[in-house]
């Protein structure tokens, strides 16, 4: 299997379905986003503490969903590619939800807002929380254009993930300052 | 394994199919020999005692060069299947495009069962179509596409995408492209163009 095939060269894209679409269409920004926030993930544990391992897993598994949210997206209703795919499940988010709950018995109770940064692992973290937003403000416009099909339930789904992923990001990035005898920058009035 | 060579550049190597081992027409394999390894599609259909695939051989190139040299009997390692380029169901026509050995997973399919409009195979010489009784009567039109036939009353001379442009009718289709990076991307921007609302799958090989 090669690598570039220049078919997207004048613009337009396959989707996972066999559709070709303009790359400046919801779906194409939708799932830009996920390849976005996956890399920004990289680049987060790339700064992770070597004896971390745990963490890098984790986040790992997560860079493995996020590549299944974007074949739903890349997918359309009806289309038979549904079959080649693995529902996004139950348990996917409950994993978000227990290592949230797990980072957070860690950390101070906060009762202030946040800056952005601290340490360079945190300030990935924090960068791939807004990316993770972004991403799911363009799911919701992909699902406002979408019936009552297969991959609508799916991304239905993917919202929830992604809410429940930007909250993870948020707590991952206060434990990375932590973890490096940072405490947390809180906003002042300027 | 065992050879059988197709023509001068293509040759088949046959597999004994393990047990457990299955998948569905369209998908490849990772093979391993040497310490190299490269993704062959399946040539034979699932149903098959043994797991055929259809390889050019390139004077130079690695594997396909110490693949047509290996003596029969040779072991082989493999794993997968992997890859999604199988026929969907669909209500428009199906047209299958192939270059070279892009046939392959094509005549899998067809071995499977699948009836599709056409099957476009674009080769350098009527030496190259070994599928075509094979593929002939089980499509609507089997169009081999040759860059030199001498023979213009039996073949189409040109490229596939000079019979897409000239012969398919409009409408849309389902577009299964295999084989060289150039076709795809040929093929893909003509069907952007004359054939808008199709859809396309692509197998992308060298």
């Amino acid at each position: 299997m090669k690598i570039y095939t220049a078919t997207g060269d004048r613009g337009k894209t396959s989707l996972f379905s066999g559709e070709r679409v303009s790359k400046a269409s919801d779906r194409i920004e939708a799932y830009g986003d996920l390849d976005e926030l996956n890399s920004t993930i990289g680049a987060l544990i790339a700064h992770l503490p070597s004896d971390r391992s745990d963490l890098s897993d984790e986040l790992q598994r997560i860079q493995a969903d996020i590549f299944m949210i974007s074949a739903w997206l890349a997918t359309t209703a009806n289309s038979p590619a549904v079959d080649s795919l693995e529902p996004i499940e139950e348990r996917q988010i409950v994993f978000l939800e227990n290592a949230i709950d797990r980072l957070e018995d860690l950390l101070p109770d906060l009762k202030n807002f946040i800056l952005p940064g601290g340490h360079i692992s945190a300030a990935w973290a924090h960068a791939a929380r807004s990316v993770c937003r972004r991403a799911e403000r363009h799911t919701v416009l992909v699902l406002e254009s979408s019936g009552d099909d297969e991959p609508a339930e799916q991304l239905k789904r993917a919202l929830i993930y992604l809410n429940r992923l930007s909250d993870y990001l948020f707590v991952l990035a206060r434990e990375c300052n932590r973890l490096h005898g940072l405490s947390d920058i809180l906003w002042k009035k300027s | 394994m065992e050879q059988r060579w197709l023509s001068k550049k293509t040759f088949e190597i046959k597999l004994r199919r393990p047990e457990a081992f299955n998948f569905k027409p369209g998908q490849r394999i990772s093979l391993k020999y040497k310490n190299l390894e490269r993704d062959y599609s399946l040539a034979s259909s699932p149903d098959e005692a043994h797991l055929t695939l259809c390889i050019r051989y390139v004077a130079g190139g690695l594997l396909s060069q110490a693949l047509g040299d290996a003596e029969i009997g040779t072991g082989l390692s493999f794993y997968g299947p992997h890859g999604y380029f199988t026929i969907k169901p669909s209500q428009r026509p199906t047209v299958l495009v192939a270059s070279g050995t892009g046939i392959a997973p094509f005549r899998s399919m067809v071995r499977s069962g699948a009836a599709p409009e056409f099957i476009l195979h674009g080769v350098e010489t009527s030496a190259d179509l070994y599928y075509a009784e094979e593929l002939a009567p089980a499509s609507g039109k089997y169009i081999p596409c040759l860059s030199q036939s001498g023979d213009s009353q039996t073949y189409f001379e040109g490229r596939v995408t000079d019979y897409l442009r000239r012969h398919l009718p409009s409408q849309n289709y389902d577009f299964y492209l295999c084989g060289r990076r150039e076709m795809i991307r040929d093929v893909t921007l003509l069907v952007d163009e004359l054939f808008e609302g199709s859809f396309i799958y692509t197998e992308a090989f060298y």
